[in-house]
């Protein structure tokens, strides 16, 4: 086991990375032997059917679940056996697939959740008392950057499930400064709210960030990321990047077979 | 870290949209939001209000200072265990042992003040430190465990109750002495010490649930604890922290039941369970976690100690006591139906 893992090829440091993964839940076995890597400034797209492992190997990542074996670095460290905590503490956020928010607590504290801001006095800090003026503030603003028409007292259990959504991302991007996982973040958007994620994602990798970005929609996959990698059955079964591959590449790789639509022989 | 403001991304598309919130239907909204929490404190109020009106068209003694201040401290005690409780229910757990814990702190109390000559001040923190041991055991149980808390405090209701009973060898130590018993007897101006607790306690926890970052951490894993884990919160440990925060108030109740009656024994306060539950829904406190408040528990426990009182004033019968808070019970949980179904149609 190396502590430190050498750059690879191209002389850049991944930011995060899964060496050999597995996982079963019980008999269930969802990841085996998955290598994957993340570069800064890069989007990574995690593609693959449903049950194909994505969700869990984001979660595995994140520190929510603990791989049955395999390693996990950031920047180049072995980190095994953090939790969620420590894991969002070294800047990796994540936006779970439906799974973000608390129903119960308004726009605003499910914003700032765990990342509520304090006052600066020492006693005031030591009995962790909220500013939730500073954070009505931040919120409200940012609510209209993303042009969410959503007050920021709200409870999230009177927001649209589109809104619910954007306020997820927004969250793990207004975060996340190093790495940002995100789990099928435009599931339920519309078309407009869609491509607005799409441009925060090129947006934060230009900031450096490292981003990866799972979807079942192909257009989206292939207009956002640098680079493409496949699972299949908890299998990594392709690694590729994005200008050399086409669609219909891709599903093949995902379904495992050339594919035949509607009847019509359409093998590639 | 927790200082720095989220950082904004650029490039967002700058098109301006109708914002609901300045519509007038968005207004509305905005005002029930906000309202929906305090709706239900005032109109647990507004019922509270009715009661003591009730009574006092019926008996010309009960809106008296001294018997809305004898009120208060029938309440103080209930109120202080209700207190804790309202925090392990926000968390979506249950304390089904505080009751017991009043007698075991008591019990506590008793054998190392009167037993054994200690000082006033090493009874109490035995007494206290007894029923925080207790909350944290039912605490780690679920943690750890992952008993579920209406298992392991209901383990604990049966421990807590045994050893204040081997304690006190089945019988009531007795005897604390004046200054002891100035807890639970002393009034200033006809205002009562134990009701001055209850309120230093529901105002420490109201502060704690409303101002801090565990209060917030409390709501958040009693509304969703997949969630708040997500978030990198610990959910098992914030709830043995409430649970050792209701091992403390249920310590705390003990010691002024214990003081009042002069005793301590397996018996004083274990039957208190019932009422402390009860002043809680009345308070409009969610069950399923997540929601609730102390103010509402507040104004609910001091509803149930007058109906108690106004009855007792009316010679009415003790049974009849239970059967008039089941039905308040039953008319609270019907009143949040309604209205939440209400509240909805409206948005
Ligand atoms: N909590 C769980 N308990 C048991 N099995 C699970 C659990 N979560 C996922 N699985 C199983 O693990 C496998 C991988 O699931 P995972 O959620 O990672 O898939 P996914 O690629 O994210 O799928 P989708 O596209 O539908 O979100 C599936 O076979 C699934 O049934
Ligand atoms: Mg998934």
């Amino acid at each position: 086991m190396t502590p430190v893992s050498p750059p690879n090829e191209t002389g850049r440091q991944s930011v995060l990375e899964a060496r050999g993964i597995s996982m079963s839940y019980g008999a269930v076995r969802a990841l085996s032997n998955v290598d994957l890597s993340l570069y800064p400034g890069e989007v990574l797209g995690l593609v693959g059917d449903n049950g194909a492992g994505k969700t869990t190997l984001v979660k595995c990542l994140s520190g929510v679940h603990r791989p049955d074996s395999g390693e996990i670095l950031v920047d180049g460290t072995v980190r095994d056996s953090l939790n969620a905590e420590q894991m969002r503490s070294l800047g990796v956020e994540t936006v779970y697939q439906n799974l973000s928010l608390v129903d119960t607590l308004d726009v605003m504290q499910n914003f700032f959740l765990n990342r509520e801001l304090l006052y600066r006095n020492p006693v005031a800090r030591a009995l962790g008392l909220l500013n939730k003026r500073q954070m009505y503030r931040a919120t409200t603003e940012r609510l209209r950057e993303l042009e969410l028409a959503v007050e920021a007292r709200r409870s999230i259990a009177a927001v649209s499930g589109g809104q619910r959504q954007m306020i997820a991302v927004a969250r793990a991007i207004s975060w996340g400064n190093h790495i940002v996982m995100l789990d099928e973040p435009a599931a339920a958007l519309g078309v407009r709210q869609s491509l607005q994620v799409l441009t925060f994602i090129r947006s934060m990798a230009e900031r450096g960030v490292a981003v990866l970005f799972i979807s079942h929609n192909m257009q989206h996959v292939l207009q956002v990321t640098d680079r493409i990698v496949v699972l299949r059955r908890g299998e990594k079964v392709g690694d590729l990047k994005t200008a050399d591959a086409s669609a219909q590449q891709i599903v093949t790789l995902i379904t495992g077979s050339d594919l035949v639509v509607a009847g019509k022989d359409t093998k590639v | 870290m927790e200082d720095e403001s989220p950082q904004t991304t650029p490039d967002a598309p700058q098109e301006e949209t109708g914002s609901a919130a300045s519509t007038a239907q968005g207004v509305i909204r905005r005002a029930l939001d906000r309202a929906s929490g305090s709706y239900r404190a005032f109109g647990t109020l507004i019922a509270l209000g009715l009661i003591w009106l009730f009574f006092s068209l019926k008996s010309e003694y009960f809106f008296t200072t001294e018997n809305i201040f004898n009120i208060f401290l029938q309440a103080s005690n209930i109120g202080i265990i209700a207190a804790g409780l309202t925090v392990v229910l926000i968390a979506a757990e249950i304390d089904l042992s505080i009751g017991s814990l009043q007698a075991l702190s008591g019990s506590v109390a008793a054998v190392v003040i009167i037993q054994h000559g200690q000082p006033i001040w090493l009874g109490i923190l035995a007494g206290l430190g007894a029923t925080v041991f207790a909350g944290f055991i039912s605490g780690i149980l679920t943690w750890k465990l992952k008993i579920v808390s209406f298992i392991s405090t209901l383990a604990m209701l049966g421990i807590a109750q045994g050893v204040a009973f081997l304690l006190t060898n089945g019988t009531a130590i007795a005897g604390f002495g004046d200054t002891y018993g100035l807890i639970g007897t002393y009034s200033f101006r006809g205002f009562p010490a134990a009701a001055m607790i209850a309120i230093v306690v529901f105002v420490a926890i109201h502060l704690l649930l409303t101002q801090t970052k565990l209060g917030l951490q409390i709501f958040a894993v009693g509304g969703n604890s997949e969630a708040a884990e997500f978030a990198g919160i610990k959910a098992g440990r914030v709830k043995l922290v409430t649970l050792i925060i209701s091992g403390l108030t249920g310590g705390i109740g003990g010691l002024i039941l214990s003081s009042r009656l002069d005793a301590g024994n397996g018996l004083f306060g274990a039957n208190d369970l019932l009422a402390a539950v009860a002043g809680v829904v009345i308070g409009g406190t969610s069950l399923f976690g997540g929601v609730g408040s102390v103010v509402g528990t507040a104004i609910g426990v001091v509803m149930i100690a007058s109906i108690n009182d106004g009855l007792i004033l009316l010679n009415i019968p003790d049974f009849w006591q239970q059967i008039v808070i089941g039905c308040i019970i039953i008319a609270a949980m019907a009143v949040d139906r309604l209205t939440k179904a209400a509240r909805l149609s409206i948005l």
